[in-house]
């Protein structure tokens, strides 16, 4: 019957299984497949020698085994296939998930001292010297990092960002893929992805040396270094994002008269709000965890200093590299504050990201998802 | 049934009447909107910003050969290139070759491991997980992708590096004639290996996030076309998904790919490194050591010049990741426009109902028309319908 | 190479005749400026700091003294609030130079005296008086090491570069059971942890090494560890990394600043060939300074040491020292920043600025014989 829906389509070679007429599997199948897979692997396991690590691999290879040959058997091949990448697909997932999760674990269980520490948070890392004793008692506080995150990031973001979304429109609405500069552009985006981060730093300090002169240190330049590393990230992101928009959407818009400006900004990107954030968002994670670009084009320093435009400044990636690279003489306390400076730059994400998404979802046309 | 085939010709009418198939582009192409104000400043908007791009590139570039020429051409036998870190070199080519082939290495063993994982998280997340579930995990996966590399550099160091040793030592062991686990095994874990797995979960989730984006993106209609002819949920995926991604997630991979080759602290953290050409994966004295983890390394103590060989090194990542991208807009070119790959897969398929017709079919059957992915992957396959008329 | 040795001896011993005639005719001048510039100036004797004092003194370099500067900034703007302080200790020496030379930096730390270019390229960044090595950082290299059943080990210089050199690999090896005739040493294979990053605590081990035992070392010394054929030895970043891996593995031996080692287990190094074995002292560290600095000034007020471990020989001294300086234009662009640099510096390098790195950087304090002359010095600076 389906045959008849495509006239030219060649004959069936052989008789097929039809999925109406084949077997079923019980709807619990792969239930009962995963647990008598993590029995032989058990099983397996106790005559090698138990370890946790092994028992997951051998089970997951034993379910696919399982899941594949009775499918296979009782169904018919296409169902098994598809169960079979079904498990891959969870495995994949599994098996990335673990890592992940493993990091965060590792991030909040470290951290969580200091970073919930509010004297840690809102205040400046400061000491104390005792003339009498000549002792230096040092406390940690992560302020002025946030602060230095907050604004070389933020100016970062508002630089690039329209730059990076500007260009990708140019390049999907405006430039013809053949066009010399539609092609140099998207080959001078490829060639950004590959500046080293220290490239960048020195690149941007040399900059700012060349119009301010030798002690360039600020956060401005390192803004700038950030900005070649995000630029193409958005660029290339962005690109993807707009290309995925429906052509149908675009030109129902220009068959009512409506002109290609105002398509842009109330048709396209709307509709690929979503994964634009997406883009800027992932731009804003890989560049707010620099920690190079940053102490080549601003400096190092534990003191405050809210002025991005002079004066050396510390965001938390730096506090965390420097708090292990080079811990104080309380070794631990140095830890501590590089594990809790981590912690709260991932916590800064997290309220990005919620921000970002609710952006999205006030500007998202309404049925999307 | 009826029902089935009689939606086809609707919504191929639907696709058809938007001008997508070459007969409706010369009539399109006719029509020239009025350019207002605010079309040309938009315009002058984004292609300066396009222009900017290649302003700032220049400048980096720039910057780059200038700082790089004078250790390129310099006596690598005296002087300060004589001593420290770049001692015992030939002059800059050797030098770099080795790092050039570690960060090469590096990168391919954490894409091969992290690329393939990455993009079936994104396709757990968008087709195969729990609607509510799949917000979190995708959230969660975002959330990863802010993890600083400082952090997974720590995170390789007290937590992976003990982790593979004793999995790093028993593949060693037992098939240590196999090139890729020959050698000294490592006693610290801090080998190339580990640096590859960080490397891995590192790029899982840029290429995740943004492959997933994609794959929500597939036109409903598509995959509910699939799945009407009776396909399986992997054939849907196959043959309504993956062609209509397949542009986007190479560029997410290359994403990955740019961060893998650019990582610097995680891998200068973890990996004990040599500047040597070696497979070898698990040892601690025969890991190539790689470009940008070489400049964090040696980039403090250096001086004028050591540092200028340092930048030179760092020119060449610049180049690597020029071929690379070339190479990989080159095979996407190949194999997405032409339509060799994809009949050569259809005849791979199974000759069963539902899928001969989604596969086998022609040019002219409906679901061609109804599944644009050569036009929405190629910018080429647009263009002609857009209502512009200019330049 | 043997030439080039020769030569540098040559030009040494030429540039400490120079340095010496040319302290000798600026000593007078000396104690005028130094007593008419400011009544408060910071001597050994006077440590107090002029509190009227404002500005911000940018600094960076050498990560081996960061903890000490951190000490000496937070005591110095304890008594004087106007002055901030920001010292970079990510650079490393290299950054701290380069930046310094380009004029970004007010002071640079830097493990390693500036080379005879920098020397030359410092009057085009300071003008024609150039710049000067200070000595600031006295410190010693640990030999750290991690070995279940094992908590007292001693080595001597023999041994140590034998077992860095990749002679020795396992922990019974007869070499080691002479030294350590009490401990039951285990068959574990010795896994030789070092840096991979260029450093200058590498620059002393490995100077320690080529000159305390020429035959099994026989690779140069620098910022950099050697090739060394057959080199089985795992990198790690930092000193941190050093410490963490010698300390997460076990058979694990490797070295690094005594004052970043935390809670790992020291071994103890034997001094001279005597037999004596002695663990790293505060104390011990400046008698070995004393010891073995030699003269290697390369101008007017220019304190280059160069270290002679071979002359460390007496039982009270730490046989691997470690040194840092400070290096700083002879005349500031900038008066008034000039003077707030030179009160800083003369602060950290007074007797109560040594003892400040000593009680909270784990420092040794600079004999006084240095402590004098880097006095002396820094009253020229203008």
């Amino acid at each position: 019957m389906t045959a008849t829906a495509i006239p030219n389509a060649p004959a069936p070679k052989r008789n097929v299984d039809n999925a109406l007429t084949t077997g079923q599997l019980p709807r619990l199948f792969e239930l009962y497949s995963l647990i008598a897979a993590l029995a032989i692997g058990a099983g397996i396991l106790a005559l090698l020698g138990f370890n946790i690590v092994g028992w997951i691999v051998i089970s997951a290879i034993v379910y696919l085994l399982i899941v594949g040959i009775v499918s296979g058997a009782v169904e018919n091949r296409r169902k098994a296939v598809d169960r079979i990448v079904r498990g891959i697909v969870v495995l994949a997932f599994l098996l990335a998930i673990a890592p992940l999760l493993s990091t965060l674990i590792d991030v909040v269980s470290r951290g969580y001292k200091d970073a919930f520490d509010m004297a840690f948070v809102f205040k400046t890392g400061g000491t104390h010297f005792d003339p009498n004793t000549l002792k230096v008692t040092t406390t940690m506080g992560a302020w002025q990092a946030i602060i230095g995150t907050l604004e070389i990031t933020g100016i970062a973001t508002v630089i690039s960002v329209p730059i990076g979304i500007l260009t990708s429109i140019y390049l999907v609405e405006y430039g013809r893929p053949a066009h010399w500069m539609n092609r140099t552009v998207t080959f001078l985006v490829d060639v950004m992805t590959g500046i080293p981060s220290i490239v960048a730093g020195l690149f941007a300090f040399s900059l700012f040396t060349l119009i301010v002169g030798p002690k360039a240190f600020s956060g401005l330049s390192a803004a700038i270094a950030l900005c070649v590393l995000m630029i193409p990230i958005v660029v290339r992101s962005s690109e993807e994002m707009l290309k995925l928009v429906s052509m149908d959407l675009r030109e129902a818009s220009y068959a009512l008269g409506v002109t290609k400006f105002v398509t842009i900004t109330r048709i396209v990107l709307p509709t690929a709000i979503a994964g634009l954030i997406t883009g800027v968002m992932l731009a804003i994670a890989r560049v707010i965890g620099e920690t190079a670009p940053i102490f080549i084009a601003a400096s190092f320093t534990s003191n405050y200093n809210a002025n991005p435009v002079s004066g050396a400044m510390e965001t938390l990636p730096v506090m965390a590299y420097t708090g292990y690279k080079f811990p104080g003489t309380d070794i631990q306390a140095s830890y501590d504050s590089a594990w809790g400076a981590a912690f709260l730059l991932v916590i800064l994400v997290v309220i990005l990201n919620l921000i970002a998404r609710l952006v999205a979802r006030l500007f998202a046309p309404k049925g999307m998802r | 049934m009826t029902e089935t085939t009689a939606a086809f010709p609707q919504s191929a009418g639907g696709s058809g009447s938007s001008g997508q198939r070459p007969g409706a582009t010369p009539a399109a192409r006719r029509i020239v909107a009025k350019a207002r104000p605010s079309d040309r400043i938009f315009r002058f908007l984004s292609v300066g910003s396009a222009t900017l791009i290649m302003v700032i590139l220049a400048g980096v570039a720039l910057f780059l050969i200038i700082k790089a020429a004078p250790a390129i051409a310099a006596d690598w036998h005296t002087g300060d290139l004589a001593q420290g870190t770049t001692a015992g070199h030939a002059d800059f080519w050797t030098y770099t070759a080795p790092l050039v082939w570690g960060t090469l290495w590096s990168s391919i063993i954490g894409l091969v491991m992290g690329a393939p994982v990455a993009v079936g998280i994104a396709l757990f997340i968008s087709h195969y997980a729990p609607r509510q579930l799949a917000g979190v995990l995708g959230y969660l996966v975002d959330l990863l992708a802010a993890v600083p590399s400082i952090i997974f550099g720590l995170w390789g160091i007290f937590t992976i590096r003990p982790f593979l040793l004793p999995f790093e030592h028993w593949l060693n062991a037992h098939a240590g004639w196999f090139p890729l686990f020959a050698g000294n095994a490592s006693s610290t874990g801090s080998t190339i290996f580990a640096g590859s797995v960080v490397l891995a979960v590192m790029i899982l989730p840029i290429i995740t996030s943004i492959t997933r984006e994609i794959f929500l993106q597939t036109p409903r209609l598509h995959e509910e076309a699939a799945l009407a002819l009776g396909a399986t949920k992997w054939e849907t995926v196959r043959l309504a998904v993956f062609p209509y991604a397949r542009s986007g997630m190479l560029s997410a991979i290359l994403l990955g790919l740019g961060r893998a080759l650019g990582e610097t602290m995680a891998i200068a953290l973890i990996m004990s490194p040599a500047l040597v050409f070696s497979l070898k994966l698990f040892t601690d004295n025969a890991n190539s050591q790689t470009i940008a983890a070489n400049i964090a390394l040696n980039f403090p103590e250096s001086n004028d010049l050591q540092r200028e060989a340092l930048i030179g090194t760092g020119l060449m990542l610049f180049v690597i990741s020029l071929i690379v991208n070339f190479a990989a807009r080159f095979i996407i070119g190949r194999t997405g426009s032409t339509g060799g790959g994809k009949s050569k897969k259809a005849k791979a398929l199974p000759p069963t109902d539902a899928t001969s017709m989604l596969a086998l079919d022609d040019a002219g059957s409906p679901l061609q028309a109804l599944h644009p992915h050569a036009s929405s992957a190629h910018p080429e396959g647009l263009k002609p319908s857009q209502p512009e008329g200019r330049e | 190479m043997k030439l080039k040795n020769v030569a540098a001896v040559g030009t040494l011993a030429l540039a400490t005749a120079i340095a010496l005639s040319a302290c000798s005719g600026n000593s007078s001048d000396n104690n005028s400026s130094g007593g008419s510039s400011d009544s408060t100036s910071p001597s050994a004797s006077a440590p107090s700091v002029d509190s009227s004092l404002t500005g911000t003194i940018t600094a960076g370099g050498s990560s081996a003294q960061a903890n000490a500067q951190q000490a000496w900034t937070a005591a110095f703007t304890a008594q004087a609030a106007g002055v901030k302080i920001n010292y970079d200790k990510s650079q490393g020496s290299g950054g701290g130079v380069t930046n310094w030379l380009g004029g970004s930096y007010d002071f640079a730390g830097t493990d390693s005296a500036l080379s005879s270019d920098q020397f030359t390229q410092a009057q085009q960044t300071c003008g024609a008086d150039g710049g000067i090595d200070i000595p600031v950082y006295l410190s010693g290299v640990a030999i750290i090491y991690k070995l279940s059943g094992v908590s007292k080990l001693n080595l001597d210089a023999t041994t140590i570069a034998q077992i860095f050199a990749g002679k020795i690999t396992t922990w019974n090896d007869p070499a080691i059971a002479k030294l350590n005739s009490g401990a039951s040493l285990p068959s574990t294979p010795i896994t030789v942890v070092r840096r991979s990053d260029g450093s200058g605590t590498t620059a002393n081990f490995t100077t320690y090494l080529s000159q305390a035992d020429p035959t099994d070392w026989t690779f140069e010394a620098g910022t950099a560890w050697p090739t060394i054929p057959g080199d089985k030895s795992s990198g790690q970043q930092g000193g941190s990394g050093v410490v963490n891996t010698v300390q997460a593995g076990n058979g694990t031996i490797g070295y690094a600043d005594q004052s970043s080692i935390g809670d790992a287990t020291m071994a103890s190094v034997e001094v001279g060939t005597g037999g004596t074995f002695v663990d790293y002292s505060a104390a011990g560290a400046t008698a070995a300074f004393e010891a073995a600095a030699q003269d290697a000034s390369q101008g007017a007020d220019d304190l280059t040491k160069k270290l002679d471990y071979t002359k460390i020989t007496d039982a009270s001294s730490y046989p691997i020292p470690l040194l840092s300086y400070d290096v700083v234009c002879k005349t500031f662009k900038d008066a008034t920043q000039g003077k707030l640099t030179k009160a800083y510096l003369s602060y950290i390098t007074g007797a109560q600025g040594q003892q400040i790195a000593e009680k909270n950087a784990g420092a040794a304090a600079l004999p006084d014989s240095t402590i004098s002359e880097i006095a002396k010095s820094l009253a020229d600076l203008k």
